[in-house]
């Protein structure tokens, strides 16, 4: 059968790459430290912007993950785990050496599950609103449920920024596909447990790497108390709040966001007898 | 022809409330007494179907205020013991929400010994809406469906030894179903179908194929059913492979049936009122076809009426008998109505038959069900191609007017 994942076109200065046998779609543009970003719940597309201002600085290397975008979903895949090891045969692959990871939401996930494993290549971590931990209360979720409300509803939950509603019926057929593909792609890998690893947690003392939690003030999807958690969990974090700034930070701040991962990333290690301990 | 008496055992006190029946009525708006006393109803109208010589059918769309049957196996086991004669059938049973699908050849097994064979089971997909009790996963909906389809029935026929399966999405160690169902290899098994594509499937194994007030696009269902039932088997399929589900209201009068038919007419109502996110959760529907409905625009619905226009979302009940969801009057026009659109699809064999619909009251469905037997029932079972030859809709339309 041919594969119904060749889809939709690449997006503008996007190429095919193969990674682990997986035809990944990927942009890499500008020069400097290798920069990982790992895009959220709106796809590579909703970052473009960022990632413009981050090339400036940097070599970065942006994914659509699998089943997102124009990135083939093997049929095997069906965790956040499998996706993370799929990036971290990436960074090999590539040979990322002293690379920042950044990843928003879903991808901030993605890349607190690529970094328990192991931080190989990796210098810093930046997680903007990330998503997959799960909550202390069990009968109530930390994250909105967007399955349960209209797509509409969903999408002026995510961000301040004013944003006309997102007419389906009048996108053309590949970014229509796009579209479709990404809400499927948060579906397989978040429907349950919701947008949570129940395992997560446990293992995020193993992330030695200095790390920076982003969170917008405003953000109506994930309380701003949800990051603290999460810096809280991690050996060498801190957390920063942004002002005017919803769950989608590379929309709602994408200047400041760049600005505060270039300062970030300049920063010098504060653990390293912690890695050197790790290590071992 | 046989007939099937169905209802969904709906909890009509909770329909004045606002907002999705299957998923955002809270059990508050329950008063378990009064639900029971429906259920028992409920119950006492399939013994009767079962007295006047009707066929029993039962459905599941997780426990609702529309639907509140949670398991077909649950009403079915209690009918396997107290009706005498009816075939039982579960139609269906959503496999890829059930956690346990052993658990449900266990429970397909046990009600076939009891009933003393006379249990039929369908395996459907079920309805979008019940992912979000069940909450298994709308993507890979149909993967796990047929693996726990291929698990069922190999357990159910199964007449050796014990066995394990490490599947893909289900694991035992040890599949050993007690006690083995009376039917061999196991109960005839069911599939739904709503377009050509399903049925032609669904013939490939030889199952029954069963649409769903679906109106003129049955005709296309039968067809593809037929002629994939011959590529594969060599030879047609009889009449009992088919069903078609539809209301039916029948009285001594037409007024009286019309106003009996209104009070039915509730169903379509409550069962359309689903919040778009709930119709399509991501992943249930594949993005290839749901990228096609989109750009088709999603007033178009498949039900039309017979003049080619869609049948609207607050239709009336003629409009309803015109797309051939409702068959309403006395029983010699509901007889006339039934066999003009069986010669319009080309026959089928059973009709699964909403005896009981929406508000409509326990000395009504008694009448409803009685009259329909003594009645419509045995030139039904008389019916065949050869009556049609020579029908036109013009005709039946003319001698029902």
């Amino acid at each position: 059968m041919i594969r119904d994942d060749a889809g939709p076109a690449l997006l503008e200065g996007a190429e095919r790459a193969d990674i682990a046998g997986v035809s990944i779609e990927l942009i890499r543009q500008g020069q400097g430290r290798p920069l990982v970003f790992l895009h959220g719940m709106d796809g590579l597309e909703g970052s473009l912007d960022l990632l413009r201002r981050l090339s400036r600085n940097f070599e970065v290397v942006a994914p659509s993950h699998p089943g997102f975008g124009a990135s083939e979903l093997p049929a095997s895949f069906d965790t956040v785990d499998d996706i993370a090891y799929l990036y971290l045969d990436l960074i090999e692959t590539l040979d990322l050496a002293d690379a920042i990871v950044v990843g928003m939401s879903f991808g901030g996930w993605i890349a607190a599950e690529m970094l328990i494993k192991s931080t190989r290549g990796i210098s810093h971590a930046v997680l903007g609103a990330p998503l997959g931990l799960r909550g202390p209360d069990r009968r109530r979720n930390d994250i909105t449920d967007i399955f349960m409300m209209p797509a509409p509803a969903a999408e002026r939950l995510m961000q301040v920024t004013e944003r006309p509603d997102v007419n389906l019926a009048a996108m053309d057929t590949s970014r229509l596909r796009r579209t479709l593909r990404n809400r499927e792609a948060v579906s397989l890998f978040g429907w349950s447990p919701y947008l949570n690893d129940p395992k997560l947690r446990q293992r995020l003392h193993r992330i030695g790497v200095p790390t920076l939690v982003l969170w917008g003030a405003d953000d109506a999807l994930i309380p701003p108390r949800y990051g603290e958690s999460y810096a809280s969990a991690l050996p060498d974090a801190r957390l920063h709040t942004i002002d005017r700034c919803g769950h989608r930070i590379h929309v709602d701040q994408p200047e400041q966001l760049a600005e505060l991962i270039l300062q970030f990333a300049s920063t010098g290690r504060t653990r390293e007898a912690k890695h050197a301990r790790l290590a071992v | 022809m046989r007939v099937w008496q169905f209802s969904e055992q709906p909890y009509t006190p909770a329909w004045t409330l606002p907002g999705a029946m299957g998923i955002t009525i809270a059990p508050r708006h329950c008063d378990p007494a009064r639900a029971g006393a429906l259920l028992n109803r409920y119950l006492d109208e399939y013994m009767l179907a079962d007295e006047v010589g009707l066929e029993i059918m039962v459905n599941e769309h997780h426990g609702t205020a529309s639907c509140m049957s949670a398991s077909c196996m649950t009403t079915l086991a209690i009918l396997a013991r107290q009706t005498r004669k009816a075939r039982l059938l579960a139609l269906g049973i959503p496999l890829a929400n059930r956690t346990d699908p052993l658990r449900v050849a266990e429970e397909i097994a046990m009600v076939d010994a009891i009933s003393g064979g006379r249990l039929e089971v369908g395996l459907v997909k079920g309805a979008s809406y019940e992912v979000f009790m069940s909450n298994k996963h709308p993507t890979r909906f149909m993967d796990r469906f047929w693996e726990a389809h291929d698990l069922i029935v190999e357990a159910l026929s199964n007449t050796g030894e014990n066995f394990s399966w490490e599947g893909q999405y289900f694991h035992y160690r040890n599949v050993s179903v007690w006690p083995r169902a009376i039917q061999a290899p196991h109960p005839p098994i069911w599939m739904t179908a709503s377009g050509p594509g399903s049925a032609k499937l669904h013939a490939r194994f030889g199952y029954n194929c069963a649409t769903f007030l679906s109106g003129a696009v049955a005709r296309s269902v039968f067809q593809a059913y037929r002629e994939s039932y011959e590529q594969t088997h060599g030879r047609l399929p009889g009449e009992d492979k088919l069903g078609y589900l539809a209301v039916v209201a029948v009285a001594g009068s037409r007024e009286e049936a019309f106003r009996r038919a209104a009070t039915m007419k509730g169903y379509f109502d409550t069962s359309m009122r689903i919040d778009p996110q709930f119709r399509s959760p991501p992943g249930f529907v594949p993005v290839d076809e749901t990228l096609r409905m989109v750009k088709a625009g999603t007033n178009a619905g498949p039900l039309q009426m017979r003049n080619g226009q869609p049948l609207p979302r607050d239709a009336s009940v003629e409009q309803y008998m015109d797309a051939g969801l409702m068959f309403v009057g006395t029983p010699d026009d509901v007889f006339a109505q039934l066999r003009q659109f069986y010669g319009e699809v080309g026959g089928f064999g059973n009709l699964l038959m909403m005896g009981q619909a929406g508000t409509l009251d326990h000395a009504e469905t008694v009448d409803n069900l009685t009259l329909f037997a003594r009645e419509v029932l045995p030139r039904l079972r008389e019916l065949s191609l050869a009556d049609c030859a020579g029908e036109t809709s013009a005709g039946a339309r003319e001698r029902i007017a």
